[in-house]
């Protein structure tokens, strides 16, 4: 046998494997010996106590930290000095020379480029909500997802854990460029997923565009803002394009361009996607095409898992787009 | 899906974790298996990384899959155990482990997957763990430094070791 045949059987070998019994049994009566379950039984118990204490703290729970880091942003028709409180349903804005900074309760920050509108909607413990009327923001969260939310006049965005730049017009015409970890950006209609390294185009009647990654061909790119935006004529030559130039990097794409084209078109896309990556054990072409969740849901962790190798090993080794493991 | 299940159990649902537990299970034990070489001890490295992963998944914070956080973790279980105990013996998969390979879709012939799997369970350990977090699992030999605690010189020789001694005995 070969270096190259080794290659290739190790390639093959199962990536997950049963245990022979079932081993949850004994790893309950640890956590139940160790008090571990116990100790979370206290959980519920502490959130509701935390909940009590924001509830009488509750004016003060309404409102958020705002520091000027530059110029002097106006909350409401009040300038901000130094620092102040965005209470819910105040507006802050900044000129074409002010920014600022908001926190966002305890789990993040929001900083507020030039000439953007943005207003404090929900401040709960569960729920952070703005709404960004036009403008820029760079957000940061630190925390479980689904807790932090920004309304544009396109959709929402919806932070899964991550750190992401978003734009828009008073139109809702936008990009959305995430940095860390994963964000979701919703309209009634439809959602996309964007990962780390990844942007993706917003506009008004249709909300989010195809996800991209950064340093995609222009071409590439091109091709998917006409299959998402353009006349019904351009999309088709679009996903012609989109098809022939896509690279394994561009999964993420194709996954979303298989659930928005016609059904009739759905088999040929599969088709490029699973020839670009693979799909994982379990999932069919024809569950795929059926848009089965739970096929979806398997195809997509693993392109999320090798988009996120990539990312985090990139420049410090090279990582097979096609199965995420590293290149000898 | 597995963002819910995680962000659920990360706020003290059992049920969400057991459910964790379902979905990753069979990823687990085969990093285990395939590092310790033994299905026993494979078995309790996955109930060790299950045990962890409670204490630890409130600093879960979404930075990277859920599945390859899950995965790191798991193999700083497999080789923190190894090095507190510093035990290894050399061990040889049992005549009933390969059916425990079972369960999995094969695009080989079970019975080379077989063999490979009990060639590797047969190589001397730090070989062994070397050529699993390398070529089966994808770490570069810095990160496999860090890991497993030897220089990276000695990881690059201990792989080439380890594919030399593979291609032996699957050529037997």
């Amino acid at each position: 046998m070969n270096e190259q045949e080794l290659h290739d059987a190790v390639s093959r070998l199962p990536k997950s494997i049963e245990p022979p019994r079932d081993l949850w049994p004994g790893i309950e009566a640890r956590l139940a010996r160790s008090g571990a379950w116990r100790r979370w039984y206290w959980v519920p118990l502490a959130l509701a106590a935390v909940l009590v204490f924001l509830l009488i703290a509750r004016a003060e729970r309404s409102a958020w930290d705002v520091t000027a880091l530059a110029g002097r942003p106006l909350i409401g028709t009040t300038r901000l000095a130094a620092s102040g409180r965005l209470r819910v349903g105040d507006w802050l804005q900044t000129d074409d020379s002010s920014r600022a900074l908001i926190a966002v309760g305890r789990i993040g920050q929001v900083e507020v480029r030039p000439d953007t509108r943005v207003q404090l909607v929900v401040a709960k413990a569960n729920e952070h909500r703005l709404a960004l009327a036009r403008g820029t923001i760079d957000a940061k969260v630190d925390a479980v997802p689904r807790l932090f939310f920004v309304e544009t006049p396109a959709g929402t965005a919806i932070d899964l854990g991550c750190a992401y730049t978003l734009e828009t017009d008073s139109l809702g015409n936008g990009l959305l460029h995430v940095t860390a970890g994963e964000v979701e950006f919703q309209t009634g209609s439809h959602a996309s997923r964007v990962l780390l390294g990844a942007l993706m185009q917003i506009r008004p009647t249709t909300g989010p565009g195809i996800p991209y990654v950064e340093g995609a061909p222009a071409p590439f790119v091109r091709a998917l803002i006409a299959f998402d935006f353009a006349q019904r004529g351009t999309r088709a030559r679009a996903i012609r394009t989109v098809l022939a130039l896509a690279r394994p990097q561009d999964a993420l794409s194709l996954w979303h361009v298989l659930q928005r084209v016609d059904p009739a078109l759905r088999g040929v896309v599969y088709d490029r996607l699973a020839a670009l990556v693979p799909p994982p054990p379990g999932v069919t072409r024809r569950a795929a095409i059926a848009l089965e969740s739970r096929a979806l849901e398997g195809y997509w962790t693993k392109i999320q898992r090798i988009h996120f190798r990539m990312m985090v090993l990139r420049g410090v080794r090279e990582i097979d787009p096609r199965t995420g493991l590293a290149k000898p | 899906m597995s963002d819910d299940l995680v962000a659920r159990a990360q706020a003290g649902d059992q049920t969400a974790f057991r459910e964790l537990y379902r979905q990753h299970a069979g990823r687990v034990y085969a990093l285990c298996l395939r590092l310790t070489g033994d299905g026993r001890d494979a078995e309790e490295r996955t109930q060790d990384v299950f045990v962890r992963l409670w204490d630890k998944l409130r600093s879960f914070r979404g930075d990277s899959a859920f599945s390859s956080w899950l995965h790191r973790l798991a193999v700083n279980v497999v080789l923190n155990e190894r090095r507190t105990t510093g035990r290894r013996e050399r061990r040889v998969m049992s005549a009933e482990d390969p059916d425990t390979v079972v369960g999995a879709q094969h695009a080989a012939p079970l019975h080379l997957n077989i063999d490979l799997e009990r060639a590797i369970a047969e190589l001397p350990d730090g070989a062994r763990e070397v050529f699993v977090l390398y070529d089966i699992e994808g770490y570069g030999h810095g990160e496999i430094a860090q890991l497993v605690g030897i220089a990276e010189g000695t990881s690059k020789a201990q792989l080439f070791r380890a594919r030399r001694l593979l291609r032996e005995k699957l050529e037997r």
